[in-house]
């Protein structure tokens, strides 16, 4: 056992130090402050700690509590990325809003208070090993970030709020039923003992527990953590939450709590996968819930006004995307965990420059935004840009995953997938390709004043846009790396 | 010890009937209570018998359900000076009638789940926590209040727990405790939304909440 490993610890440890460090502020600025700088410093020291406990073989805690391998360090990565720009993000954005909705000492020391925890519980729910406390830590995400979203108390927004945390913590209890019934399927032949809810042991126990109650799980555990994702027909609370929520929650909510839900998924993908008799059952509902989403939310995308809620379901369809992919055998599952950084990356783009150009216009209705890109070019190259990104344009990174996940279809020969991908995605390219255009030429009314970018404003865009032109012209060969072996802890073999 | 479960149990059954008839708010807050207490007190007839972490765990459940949570819904419910559910999406005659085909389908559908006979304590298990289960979803889906909403979840979340304390016998009281504490402060926030809505609203029909779409 690595002594080392109980370093891990302090992922947690140190963003709710800055949750409390917070409470004592006295002036917004000085929250903002703390948030902007305190996150990016609490990112480079977390990821310096993982970078000097991770190894080729999974590091443990003492107690095994916590839990750090390829795939929790590839999620973290991701956590820590969303959670740096949005916090220079938050900075930049909270300056900007209008009077009326300007940040006042509690509601700066709410923001910064939830903004924190959550940031702890995200990291708990990736490390911990224990799936009891892994769902202990999804709710906990659910309650924490309730409030974010009504940060500004209006009656759409409270309704946001409501919606969510009623639909959220139905689904998430669903999932607990799931992770009863896999307990119930370890226990079942007679003897794993005190550890039934210990990834880490379960996951080696799989190839013998009950199939059945596996299945069952399964099934709970999808729509429970489901429901979280997003992921079509569970997707009720989504645009509305995002939609509602101030810009750099949105861009969290989208760029990293979908994933955090989708990622309890995976850990149970091979546990189900590896139980007698269910090879390619999980695989395969999740090929069917992913292109349930893909295609609902083409459907929306197609006929939405609101730019935000625009951006809400492409979430929706990107999260169905990964899902798709990772039922398609390993390529599939690598290029699925690719997928997950460049829609974060991009999403997060994408809702930077909604939030601004909103405060810029006034309004998030796309039919009253023209001329962004002479009206503010800095924020609406990066609203254009992320839209064009977000649709699979060449050369940025994602049209390099949804390439993956082709040639994963076609390895797989499922090519009604396929068809089916090549469709919804097509749909999705004419409907918001049509909405990026009308928003970013025409002439802007009189009453919107061109604006000049602050440096941080010019970072924030070029910096994700540049990243993800970078990851779709040259993959590092360490990175692959990285991916291949994430894609590994699900146990996923090759065609 | 068997028969005490089936007893608490069945008291349990009688209970989901009680709420899905009962229009008075303050008689449901009451119901829901005396529901947690009975979920608390399974594990101290479970085949490992009384032990500290049972008692501790019954100690803790008594005073959130039995307690806590019944305070901080009807203070609730007084600030929005919210008596009754008026006018359900499902009117009361109807709720009782699809509660009675709850409980047949739950007894019906417990028999089809493939858990094994040697994990469960009781024969009553697994139809009570299935129905108890379906029943918060249904006051979840058919009532229009806010506060019924909260109670709903809290019976669906008394079933999940009926499930687990009878079923899994090997989770540790850590995540127990975490699970209540989880739905204590989704109980307590969910308080504070509802003096928000009412406040912006002057009403809590969660109903009224339909203004975003699409």
């Amino acid at each position: 056992m690595n002594t080392l490993g109980n370093l891990l610890w302090l992922l947690i440890a140190m963003p709710l130090l800055g949750c409390l460090a917070t409470l004592f502020l006295r002036s917004s600025r000085a929250v903002l402050h703390i948030v902007s700088w305190g996150v990016p410093i609490i990112s480079v020291l977390s990821l310096g700690t993982i970078f000097s406990v991770f190894d080729r073989a999974p590091v443990f805690t003492s107690g095994e509590w916590l839990l750090l391998d390829a795939l929790s360090a590839f999620h973290l990565l991701g956590l820590y990325i969303i959670f740096s720009i949005s916090s220079v993000y938050a900075g930049v954005y909270f300056s900007h809003e209008p009077k009326e909705q300007e940040l006042t000492l509690p509601l700066a020391r709410r923001f910064g208070a939830l903004w924190f925890a959550t940031m702890a519980t995200m990291a708990l729910v990736l490390l911990s090993n224990n799936l009891g406390i892994m769902w202990v830590g999804v709710e906990t995400t659910t309650l924490v970030t309730a409030f974010l979203i009504c940060l500004h108390t209006s009656a759409v927004s409270l309704e946001a709020t409501w919606k969510y945390l009623v639909v959220c913590s139905v689904g998430v209890a669903f999932a607990f039923m799931g992770i009863l019934l896999i307990g119930a399927a370890v226990e079942s032949p007679g003897g794993v003992g005190a550890h039934v809810l210990q990834w880490s042991e379960v996951v080696v126990a799989a190839p013998n527990i009950n199939p059945q109650l596996a299945k069952l799980a399964f099934i709970f555990l999808l729509v429970g953590y489901g429901t979280k994702v997003g992921l079509a027909p569970l997707h009720s609370w989504l645009p509305d939450a995002h939609s509602q929520a101030p810009a750099p929650v949105s861009a969290m909510f989208s760029g990293f709590l979908l994933n955090m839900a989708l990622y309890c998924i995976m850990r149970y993908i091979p546990i189900v996968e590896q139980a007698p008799g269910c090879a390619g059952w999980a695989h395969g509902l999740l090929v069917v819930l992913g292109m349930v989403s893909i295609g609902v939310a083409a459907v929306f995308i197609i006929s939405q006004h609101d730019l935000k809620r625009l951006l809400a379901y492409h979430s929706v369809e990107h999260l169905g995307i990964i899902a798709l992919g990772l039922g398609l055998g390993r390529l599939g599952v690598i290029a699925a965990l690719f997928h997950t950084l460049n829609h974060s990356i991009c999403k997060a783009l994408g809702f930077f420059s909604a939030g601004r150009l909103g405060q810029i216009y006034g309004t998030h209705d796309m039919r009253r935004i023209s001329g962004a890109l002479s009206t503010h070019p800095t924020w609406g190259v990066g609203m254009f840009g992320s839209i064009l990104a977000l649709i699979g344009v060449a050369p940025f990174a994602i049209f390099m995953s949804e390439f993956l996940i082709i040639k994963a279809a076609v390895e797989t020969k499922s090519y009604w997938v396929l068809a089916l991908f090549l469709a919804g995605a097509a749909t999705v390219f004419i409907g918001a390709l049509k909405h990026a255009v009308d928003m970013s030429w025409g002439t802007p009314s009189q009453s919107v004043r061109p604006q000049k970018a602050s440096v941080a404003e010019r970072a924030l865009v070029f910096l994700p846009m540049g990243a993800l032109l970078v990851l779709g012209l040259w993959m590092p060969p360490a990175f692959w790396n990285f991916l291949e072996a994430a894609a590994d802890v699900l146990k996923v073999p090759s065609p | 010890m068997e028969t005490f479960t089936d007893n608490i149990l069945a008291v349990l059954l009688f209970t989901d009937l009680l709420l899905v008839g009962m229009s008075r708010l303050s008689g449901c807050i009451s119901l829901v209570a005396v529901q947690g207490v009975l979920v608390g007190l399974l594990p101290l007839f479970s085949p490992e018998h009384v032990n500290p972490r049972s008692i501790v765990f019954f100690v803790v459940v008594c005073a959130l359900k039995g307690v806590v949570f019944p305070v901080v819904l009807s203070r609730a419910m007084r600030s929005v000076n919210a008596r009754r559910e008026v006018e359900p999406f499902v009117g009361f005659g109807w709720s009782i009638l699809i509660g009675v085909g709850i409980l047949a389908f739950s007894f019906y559908q417990a028999k089809q789940l493939p858990i094994p006979s040697a994990l469960v304590a009781g024969t009553m298990v697994m139809p009570a926590a299935l129905a108890t289960i379906l029943i918060g979803i249904f006051l979840i889906v058919s009532r229009r209040t806010a506060v019924t909403q909260v109670l709903g979840y809290l019976v669906l979340e008394n079933g999940i727990s009926t499930f687990g304390l009878a079923t899994v016998s090997g989770i540790p009281l850590l995540i127990e405790l975490g699970l209540l504490l989880d739905v204590f402060v989704a109980v307590f926030v969910m308080a504070i939304m509802i003096y928000q809505i009412n406040r912006e609203f002057d009403h809590i029909d969660a109903d009224r909440l339909s203004t975003l779409k699409g």
